[in-house]
C-alpha cells in the first residue's frame, strides 16, 4: 500500500477527525458573525436588496465599499482575530489529530483529540515558534538573499530579461522549495512529539532531521501532491458555490451547508495529509536493534 | 424631428462665440536639431523658433518654459510640490537630477541671454528655474515674426514624471525650451493681453501655441525611435543616424528611443473599423446622416512601439485605438492627422506611462496581465484609449491644463468610460461576471465630500487628492448627469457641437459650459454653477414609508356612536398585528422623500406594492422633501426614489429605497453574509497549508 493511499483510507476512515477540524474552521469563522451581520444589515434595507438577490450589481459593490467603510474596517479586524483564534485552534488540535491517527480508532475521538492536544500543545507551541524562526531564516537566506543579489547584479537589465526572470523564478520556485523543506520538518517535529520521540520541540526537530535525511525529494513530493488536492477541492467548491447563485432563502442556506461540506472534504484533505505523512515517517523509522537494548 | 433638429442647431449656433477654424492659427514654427549621448544622457540642441506675435499691442518680453529644470534639483517647485513623488513613482535622487540650460539665444544677431532671468509667476520661488523671461532689444510688433536662433544642453532626468529615462528607453516630453502662450486680447475671454507662462507644477500638464515643428534628432543606429509627426528622411553616419520629423498643426512635439522596441503597424480605415451600430447611434442621437459623419474620415497609420515581451498586448492596443479613432470621430469629428503612435513603456518606466502628446502617447502593458484571468482587467485598452483621446481635448481642443485641469482630464474620463463600457462591457470582469464598469469606478467619487469646486488652478487645489478628484472622475461623473438631464440628443448634439467648434483653438471652460447651457434646461445652468464654481452636491434618501389598513372611518360619529370599534372596556380589543396580516381591503401609505444636498435634481419616485403593483411619481426635486399619501387595495412594500439611477451624483445610493414590514421576500443581507463567511473559511484554511 502505498502512503498516498494509505492517507487516501484514513481520510475517508477518519471521518469524525475531519468533523473536528472542520468545526475548528466554522467556529474559527463565526468570530466574523456579529460585524458582518451588522456590515451585511444595510443589503437588506437599501436600494439594491432585489438586484443583489438577482446576482452581481457592480455599483452595489462599488457603492458599498466606499459608504460603509467603517463597518468595513470593523469587519476586517475581526477577520484578523479570526485568524488568530484558527491559528491557535490549528496548532492545538495537531498534536491531538496526530494522536488519533496513530491510535487508530476512528471513534469515538472527540475526548481523545482534545486531551491529547492539551498535552501537547505547550510543546507543539514551541515547535510553531522554531517553524517560524526557521522559515524567516531559511527564506532569508536563501531567496531574499539570493534574490536581492540578482536584483542588484540585474538592475540595470530590462525587465523580462535573463537575470530578471531567473529572479522572479527563484522567488517563486526556490521560495516554494525552501518553505516546503522548513514546513515538512516542523510538520515531522509534531509527528515526532505525538508518536512520544521527543519530549520539546528541539528533540522533536532534530528526530525530524534524521527523518528527512535522504528523504527530502519524496517528502516534498507528498507535501506537493496532497496540497494540489487541496487547491483542487477548494477550486471546484469555490466554483460551484460561486454558480450558485441562491435567489431564496431557501438556497442561501443550501449554498451554507453545500460549502460547509467543501470545507469538511478540505478538512478530510488534511487527515489524509497526515495520514500520508505518519506513514511515510513510519517507514523511515530506524528498524528495531537485532542486539536489543 | 427634423424642425427639433433645425431649432437645437439654431440655438447652438447663437452660442458660437466665433466661426469654428479649420486649420489652427500658426503662431510658432521650431526647427530643432537635437542629439543625445543615451550613456551620458546628455542633450545638445539647437532651434530656430519663429515666434509671431498673436496680440494687438507690441511684445517687449519673451518667456519660455524649461520644464525639465523641475529635476533640476529639490528646490524646484515642481519637487517642493510633489516631494519627488508622482503618481506611484519616486524620484532617483541619486544620479536621476535633470536639466536644461539655454547657453545662447539671439535675435537678429542680438545676443538675448544676458539679460535673461528666471521668474517664478504663480509661487514665487526663487530656486524654480522653469520660467526664463527674455527682455528683447526692441518689442516685437503685433504680426511680426521674430525668428530666434537658440542654443542649449540638457540632461535627460531619470523618469518618474512623465519624461525621462530608464537604462536605454528615453521618453522626450517637454524637452525643449518652448516659448509660452502669448495670449491676445479676448482670447480665452481674457480681458488684457499678455503672458500665459507657468511654472511647471505637480499637478498640473501644459498649454501652448499651435505651430509647425521640424525635428532631426541624432543618436546611436541601434535606437528605434517613435515620433509626432512623420519620418521625413534618416541620414546615418559613423555608428550614428539622424532622423528628421515634420508635424505640422499641433502644440508640442514629443519622442521617443529604445533599442529594445518593436513597431507592429496597422492602418485605421473607416469602412472596416467603424462599428455599424455605433455609426446608427450616432447618426440617431447626432441628427445627422451615417454618409454625412463618415464624410471626415481619412486612413490612419498606427504604429505601436512595444517591449520584445508584449506582443500579446498588440490586438489589444490596435483594437482599442481603432475603437477610439471610431467613436471620437463620430461624436466628435474625424482625427485629422495622417498618423497616431502608440508607445508601450517598459515595466520599469512605468513614469512615463500615461501620458499624452499630440499624435503620439504612452499606454501601459505588463506582462502579468496577459494572461487568464488577469486578461479580463481591461486597464491596458483603458489607458489605450484614455490617453489617444486626451489628443481631442488637450491636443486638437487645446486647453489650458494649467488652469482648467478637468477640461482635458474630466472631458476625457467621461468620454474614455463611455467609450471603454460600450466596447468591453465592463472595466474588470471574473468568469462569472463578478466586475463593475468603467463608470462606476469614476461614480466613486461622486460619494465623497471634497475640499475644492472641480474649477481651480492646477497647483492650488487642497491636495492631490483633491486635485486627481476634480479633475478627472468628479467632472467625468458631472458630465455624465449633464447627459442624463439633457437626454441623448440633446447632449450630443451639444457636445459634438462643442468639439467642432473649438478644433485647432483654445477654449475656456465657458465655452463648453455655453453649449451645455444652450438646451435652455435651468438645472444644467445650476448644476455647472454649484459644482464647478462650487462644492455642491446632492443625495436623495426615502426617510419614511409606512402602510397600514384604512378601515373606514374609525371612532365616534357626531352623535357621539361609535364606529368600527367597541368602547366596551371589558371586552378584549382585536391586536391590530392580527388585523394587518391580512392584505385584503383599502390600504393607506405615506412615503417621505427627502434630497439633501445643495444640487436641484429631479427625481422618479416609485412605490411597489404587495400584489405587484407600481405607483411612479415624478419629483422635481426644488423642494427639501416631499409626502405622498397613497390609497390602494394592497399594503405598500418599498418607496424608491431614482430606481433608474439617473442622479449619478447621488452621494448616497444606498439610503433610495425603503421597505415597510409587509415586505416578504428573500434576504440579501443573508446571503452577502453567507459569502463573506465562505470568503472568511476560505482565507482561513490556507492556514492549513502552513501550520
Amino acid at each position: 500500500m502505498s502512503v498516498f493511499s494509505t492517507g487516501l483510507g484514513a481520510a475517508l476512515r477518519h471521518r469524525r477527525l475531519a468533523g473536528i477540524l472542520w468545526l475548528s474552521l466554522l467556529a474559527s469563522a463565526l468570530v466574523t458573525a456579529g460585524p458582518m451581520k451588522a456590515l451585511f444589515k444595510v443589503l437588506d434595507e437599501g436600494a439594491f436588496r432585489e438586484a443583489l438577490v438577482k446576482g452581481w450589481d457592480g455599483w452595489a459593490f462599488v457603492s458599498f465599499v466606499v459608504t460603509q467603510d467603517r463597518g468595513i474596517a470593523i469587519a476586517l479586524a475581526s477577520v484578523g482575530a479570526a485568524l488568530l483564534v484558527f491559528a491557535l485552534l490549528t496548532i492545538f488540535l495537531t498534536g491531538g489529530v496526530l494522536r488519533a491517527l496513530i491510535g487508530g480508532k476512528p471513534r469515538p475521538v472527540f475526548r481523545l483529540v482534545i486531551a491529547e492536544s492539551a498535552g501537547l500543545f505547550k510543546a507543539n507551541v514551541w515547535a510553531t515558534i522554531r517553524f517560524m524562526i526557521a522559515a524567516s531564516f531559511w527564506l532569508g537566506l536563501l531567496v531574499a538573499g539570493p534574490a536581492a543579489l540578482l536584483a542588484k547584479f540585474g538592475k540595470d537589465a530590462a525587465p523580462h530579461t535573463f537575470l530578471p526572470e531567473l529572479r522572479f523564478w527563484w522567488m517563486v520556485v526556490g521560495g516554494a522549495i525552501v518553505f516546503l523543506n522548513v514546513g515538512l520538518r516542523y510538520d515531522l517535529a509534531r509527528v515526532a512529539l505525538a508518536r512520544g520521540e521527543a519530549v520539546n520541540a528541539r528533540g522533536a526537530y532534530r528526530v525530524a532531521k534524521r527523518r528527512l535525511r535522504g528523504s527530502r525529494p519524496s517528502a516534498i513530493l507528498l507535501a506537493v501532491v496532497w496540497i494540489a488536492i487541496g487547491l483542487a477541492v477548494q477550486a471546484a467548491f469555490t466554483s460551484w458555490g460561486l454558480r450558485w447563485n441562491p435567489h431564496t432563502n431557501g438556497s442561501t442556506f443550501g449554498l451554507f451547508v453545500f460549502r460547509q461540506f467543501g470545507f469538511f472534504v478540505l478538512a478530510m484533505v488534511r487527515v489524509g495529509f497526515w495520514a500520508s505523512l505518519l506513514e511515510w515517517e513510519d517507514r523511515r523509522r530506524p528498524s528495531p536493534s537485532l542486539y536489543g537494548v | 424631428m427634423k424642425q427639433l433638429a433645425l431649432a437645437a442647431a439654431a440655438t447652438l449656433a447663437l452660442a458660437l462665440p466665433a466661426a469654428a477654424l479649420e486649420t489652427p492659427r500658426k503662431i510658432v514654427d521650431y526647427d530643432i536639431k537635437v542629439s543625445l549621448d543615451p550613456e551620458t544622457k546628455l542633450v545638445e540642441g539647437s532651434e530656430t523658433l519663429k515666434w509671431t506675435n498673436p496680440g494687438g499691442g507690441p511684445v517687449g518680453e519673451l518667456r519660455f518654459h524649461l520644464y525639465w529644470n523641475a529635476f533640476r534639483n529639490d528646490r524646484s517647485t515642481f519637487f517642493k510640490e510633489s516631494g519627488g513623488r508622482l503618481r506611484s513613482d519616486k524620484a532617483d535622487t541619486g544620479k536621476g537630477w535633470g536639466y536644461t540650460d539655454v547657453t545662447s539665444m539671439k535675435w537678429d544677431g542680438a545676443e538675448l541671454m544676458k539679460g535673461a532671468r528666471f521668474e517664478s509667476p504663480d509661487d514665487g520661488n526663487p530656486d524654480d528655474r522653469t520660467v526664463l523671461v527674455v527682455p528683447l532689444p526692441r518689442p516685437v510688433a503685433p504680426g511680426e515674426t521674430a525668428t530666434l536662433a537658440i542654443v542649449w544642453k540638457a540632461k535627460v532626468p531619470k523618469v518618474f514624471a512623465r519624461a525621462g529615462y530608464v537604462r536605454d528607453f528615453f521618453f522626450f516630453g517637454q524637452w525643449f525650451p518652448q516659448i509660452g502662450v502669448y495670449e491676445a486680447k479676448g482670447r480665452r475671454r481674457h480681458a488684457e493681453a499678455g503672458w500665459n507662462c507657468h511654472q511647471y507644477h505637480a499637478n498640473s500638464e501644459f498649454y501652448a501655441d499651435w505651430g509647425d515643428w521640424r525635428v532631426a534628432i541624432t543618436l546611436p543606429e541601434k535606437f528605434v525611435v517613435g515620433s509626432a509627426g512623420a519620418l521625413v528622411s534618416e541620414k546615418k553616419d559613423g555608428g550614428k543616424k539622424t532622423l528628421t520629423f515634420e508635424q505640422k498643426a499641433v502644440h508640442n512635439f514629443a519622442f521617443t528611443a529604445d533599442p529594445r522596441y518593436v513597431v507592429v503597424e496597422d492602418v485605421f480605415d473607416a469602412a472596416k473599423d467603424v462599428p455599424k451600430d455605433e455609426l446608427a447611434r450616432a447618426a440617431k442621437a447626432l441628427g445627422r446622416s451615417e454618409a454625412d459623419l463618415l464624410a471626415g474620415f481619412h486612413k490612419v497609420a498606427i504604429r505601436l512601439y512595444r517591449q520584445p515581451e508584449h506582443g500579446a498586448f498588440d490586438r489589444r492596443h490596435i483594437d482599442a485605438q481603432k475603437w477610439a479613432l471610431a467613436w471620437t470621430g463620430l461624436w466628435a469629428f474625424p482625427y485629422p492627422y495622417a498618423q497616431i503612435s502608440i508607445v508601450a513603456t517598459p515595466e520599469d518606466g512605468t513614469g512615463a506611462t500615461g501620458m499624452e502628446y499630440e499624435t503620439i502617447y504612452t499606454t501601459l502593458s505588463f506582462k502579468w496581465m496577459a494572461r487568464w484571468p488577469l486578461n479580463r482587467i481591461h486597464i491596458p485598452e483603458m489607458v489605450t484609449i484614455h490617453e489617444f483621446t486626451h489628443g481631442y481635448w488637450m491636443g486638437l481642443l487645446a486647453s489650458n491644463e494649467f488652469e482648467e485641469s478637468w477640461m482635458d482630464e474630466g472631458i476625457n474620463t467621461f468620454t474614455e468610460f463611455v467609450m471603454v463600457d460600450r466596447k468591453y462591457g465592463a472595466f474588470m470582469t471574473t468568469p462569472r461576471g463578478i466586475g463593475f464598469t468603467d463608470e462606476e469606478s469614476n461614480r466613486v467619487s461622486a460619494l465623497t465630500q471634497d475640499h475644492d469646486p472641480i474649477l481651480a488652478n492646477s497647483w492650488k487645489y487642497a491636495t492631490e487628492g483633491s486635485y486627481g478628484r476634480n479633475s478627472y472622475p468628479q467632472p467625468g461623473i458631472t458630465i455624465q448627469q449633464i447627459r442624463n438631464l439633457l437626454g441623448e440628443e440633446k447632449f450630443w448634439r451639444a457636445f459634438r457641437g462643442y468639439a467642432e467648434r473649438w478644433r485647432f483653438d483654445h477654449p475656456t471652460s465657458e465655452d463648453f459650459f455655453d453649449f451645455m447651457r444652450a438646451s435652455g434646461n435651468p438645472l444644467v445652468a445650476d448644476l455647472i454653477q454649484k459644482t464647478w464654481y462650487g462644492r455642491g452636491w446632492v443625495d436623495f434618501s426615502v426617510f419614511t414609508a409606512e402602510t397600514h389598513r384604512d378601515d373606514g372611518f374609525t371612532g365616534f360619529d357626531d352623535a357621539g356612536k361609535p364606529v368600527n370599534f367597541d368602547p366596551d372596556p371589558k371586552k378584549k380589543e382585536k391586536k391590530k398585528d392580527d388585523k394587518e396580516k391580512d392584505d385584503k381591503g383599502t390600504w393607506q401609505s405615506l412615503v417621505t422623500v427627502g434630497r439633501d444636498g445643495d444640487i436641484e435634481m429631479p427625481a422618479t419616485v416609485v412605490l411597489t406594492f404587495k400584489d405587484k403593483t407600481t405607483v411612479t411619481r415624478t419629483w422635481d426635486g426644488a423642494s427639501d422633501w416631499i409626502k405622498y399619501r397613497v390609497t390602494s387595495s394592497s399594503p405598500l412594500v418599498k418607496a424608491e426614489v431614482d430606481p433608474e439611477r439617473r442622479t449619478v451624483l447621488d452621494r448616497n445610493p444606498w439610503n433610495n429605497a425603503r421597505y415597510t414590514k409587509k415586505h416578504e421576500g428573500p434576504s440579501a443581507a443573508a446571503k452577502g453574509r453567507t459569502y463573506a463567511l465562505h470568503l472568511v473559511e476560505i482565507l482561513l484554511s490556507t492556514l492549513w497549508g502552513v501550520l
